[in-house]
């Protein structure tokens, strides 16, 4: 388990440096340095001080450790958006709408696909197994700000219910968590329907059927536990599903978190914020997937065999 | 003992009587019966019929300013989607739209099956150290967030319709090339393979003739699935003004316009999200039946 552990660290590890690698490269392979404004000639002399005051004159590979040395210590440098406070600043209180926001929006979503999809596992063909398929293709195919668009267009410019968009008191803040719920509630329903139906199927179900015990008992012991695995290793995918959804449901409601920052990022040019950015949700994202293997590893032992089937 | 080679004859010829039906058959059936993604088949080809025959459907142009003195104006008999707000007809840009949706999303798969059929064929056949290089570079592209990192390159592309291309066959080709390596590879241990091989036929006969003839479900499946998935990050990044720019009809970049005049001109906002829901919807839908259809050990991966 241990070397399991251990081995997926160490693979993952190599594959973040090498895409933080790609967008350093990536980053520098824009065109145009930050002294080249044709606003404000400076003479060649001066230019060259500046750059190499800086560290511009660098050869790139010594650039780039520079750069991650400082992202070791969480310093990012300073956003060219707001020069008064530095990245690592301005993401700690971006943070806490996307989170607040995300949080609530997979509490809402999640039991409400994981009842769905056990809905339409029990009750195969039915009315409601349409109802949840259709609640599942549609959260997973269409984009989050398609489903934001029709949240305003039908509670706050129809029916006057919601406010459109803002953040600040609760009430704001329900349009925001009905579009993250979307996604949770979409995935989970998709899978814990196709869960419950692989437990159902099992021959174990039938041996307890034999048995004589209750279809209650059945269900909610044994292959609603059974069912669980998939549930509990997608979620920390979800997690980070969350984090992408949050800049067009952000940029679309107006909520001052971290998703929208990015898009302002992008707007304005603001690479040292969108770097930053792009290097701590692709750490996220990848943290999260070791996590997934690992919890997975953890409740089904018998894929510990051999690590790199995936 | 003659007799009974007289009534072994009838038997063994009674194959021949009985209707062969090809795989393809059955998989058409099948897909039949599928409601759900039969009638998102009907309605992506209307919407592509639509996207072809877009100058006999309306007469004025996408760019066309010609009502300018009417810019705004709500759906009417006249005009069936309203005026925008540059005095262009909303239903004729609605309807140039699906060419810039559809366009992308089908030549992104395309790229996506030109880059993907032949990795995946070459690393499910070769396996050793070419599959180990070609799986490390697919889990390079799976540990950045797709949407993130188009919307990096976007920004660093500027946009533009080839940009986007590009960038969706960029993430569209691993699911082509995963699909279409697990197909190769659970063929390559079967014996008319290894016949072929005692031949002396070459890899690339092999892979040629042979396999990729018998991946064709999963190579239609993943350039299926591949268009919705293009579509939709076409969408995503015009809407954020970093995808397809103005003036060329594009959804998304109506949805983000729309967005500032929803509150009175609801027309500019639930047109072009309806027709980018109904088509991405459609798209999916048709997918998952084909997939279901074709290969139904597939279903739910």
């Amino acid at each position: 388990m241990t070397g399991f552990v251990v081995r997926r660290t160490l693979s993952m590890l190599v594959t973040f440096i090498v895409v933080s690698i790609v967008i350093f490269l990536m980053m520098h392979s824009i065109p145009g340095g930050p002294f080249d404004g044709y606003e404000m000639p400076l003479p060649d002399n001066v230019k060259a001080r500046l750059m190499a005051t800086l560290g511009l004159d660098k050869p790139l590979w010594e650039q780039y450790l520079r750069y991650m040395w400082g992202v070791v210590r969480f310093d990012f440098g300073v956003p060219f958006q707001s020069p008064g406070e530095t990245v690592m600043g301005l993401i700690a209180h971006a943070w806490v709408p996307s989170l607040t926001l995300g949080g609530l929006g997979i509490l809402l979503g999640a039991p409400i696909g994981i009842l769905l999809g056990m809905a339409a596992a029990l009750r195969r063909n039915s009315i409601i197994d349409y109802i949840a398929s259709a609640i599942a293709t549609l959260g997973l195919t269409v984009p989050v700000f398609i489903i934001s668009t029709g949240l305003i267009l039908v509670f706050a410019v129809w029916l006057h219910w919601t406010p459109a968009s803002g953040w600040g008191e609760p009430r704001r803040w329900i349009l925001p968590i009905l579009a993250y719920a979307a996604v949770p509630m979409a995935t989970y329903a998709r899978y814990t329907r196709a869960a419950m139906l692989d437990a159902l199927n099992k021959p174990f179900v039938t041996v307890l059927r034999a048995k004589g015990l209750t279809e209650r008992k059945i269900i909610f012991q044994h292959v609603l536990r059974n069912a669980a695995i998939p549930l509990v290793t997608i979620f920390p995918a979800m997690f980070v599903g969350i984090a992408t959804g949050s800049i067009f449901v952000e940029a679309m409601f107006r909520v001052p978190g971290l998703g929208a920052y990015f898009v302002s990022s992008i707007d304005k040019r603001d690479y040292p914020l969108e770097m930053a950015l792009m290097l701590l949700i692709s750490a996220l994202y990848s943290i999260s997937y070791l996590v997934a293997d690992i919890l997975y590893a953890i409740l089904n032992p018998r894929i510990r065999v051999d690590g790199n089937s995936r | 003992m003659t007799e009974l080679a007289n009534s072994a004859a009838p038997i063994l010829a009674k194959p021949d009587a009985v209707r062969q039906r090809s795989p393809l058959y059955f998989a058409w059936r099948r897909f039949a019966a599928n409601r759900g993604a039969f009638g998102a088949g009907i309605v992506l080809l209307i919407i592509v019929l639509m996207a072809i025959f877009a100058p006999f459907i309306t007469s004025t142009g996408p760019n066309e300013q010609a009502f300018l003195t009417s810019a705004l104006t709500f759906p009417s008999g006249a005009h069936w989607f309203g005026i925008d707000d540059l005095g262009r007809d909303f239903f004729a840009r609605i309807v140039y739209g699906s060419r810039v949706s559809l366009g992308i999303g089908f030549s992104a798969a395309v790229f996506s099956l030109l880059v993907g059929l032949p990795l995946g064929a070459l690393a499910g056949y070769l396996g050793g150290k070419f599959d180990w290089v070609v799986l490390r570079i697919i889990e390079l592209f799976s540990v950045v967030p797709p949407l993130l990192a188009a919307l990096l390159l976007a920004t660093v592309t500027h946009g533009g319709v080839w940009a986007i291309i590009l960038i969706a066959s960029l993430f569209g080709w691993r699911d082509v090339c995963l699909l279409v390596r697990a197909q190769v590879k659970s063929f390559r241990e079967k014996e008319f393979i290894m016949s072929a091989q005692a031949l002396g036929a070459s890899p690339w006969h092999i892979i040629w003739r042979h396999l990729i003839p018998n991946s064709v479900s999963p190579i239609i499946v993943g350039f299926v699935l591949a268009i919705p998935l293009a579509m939709m990050l076409e969408a995503s990044l015009s809407f954020l003004g970093i995808g397809v720019q103005p003036p060329t009809p594009s959804w998304g970049q109506m949805i983000n316009v729309g967005m500032n005049f929803m509150f009175y001109y609801w027309h500019m906002a639930v047109f072009p999200t309806a027709a980018l829901a109904l088509t991405i919807l459609a798209a999916s839908l048709l997918g998952d039946g084909l997939r279901d259809a074709l290969d139904p050990t597939l279903k739910g991966r």
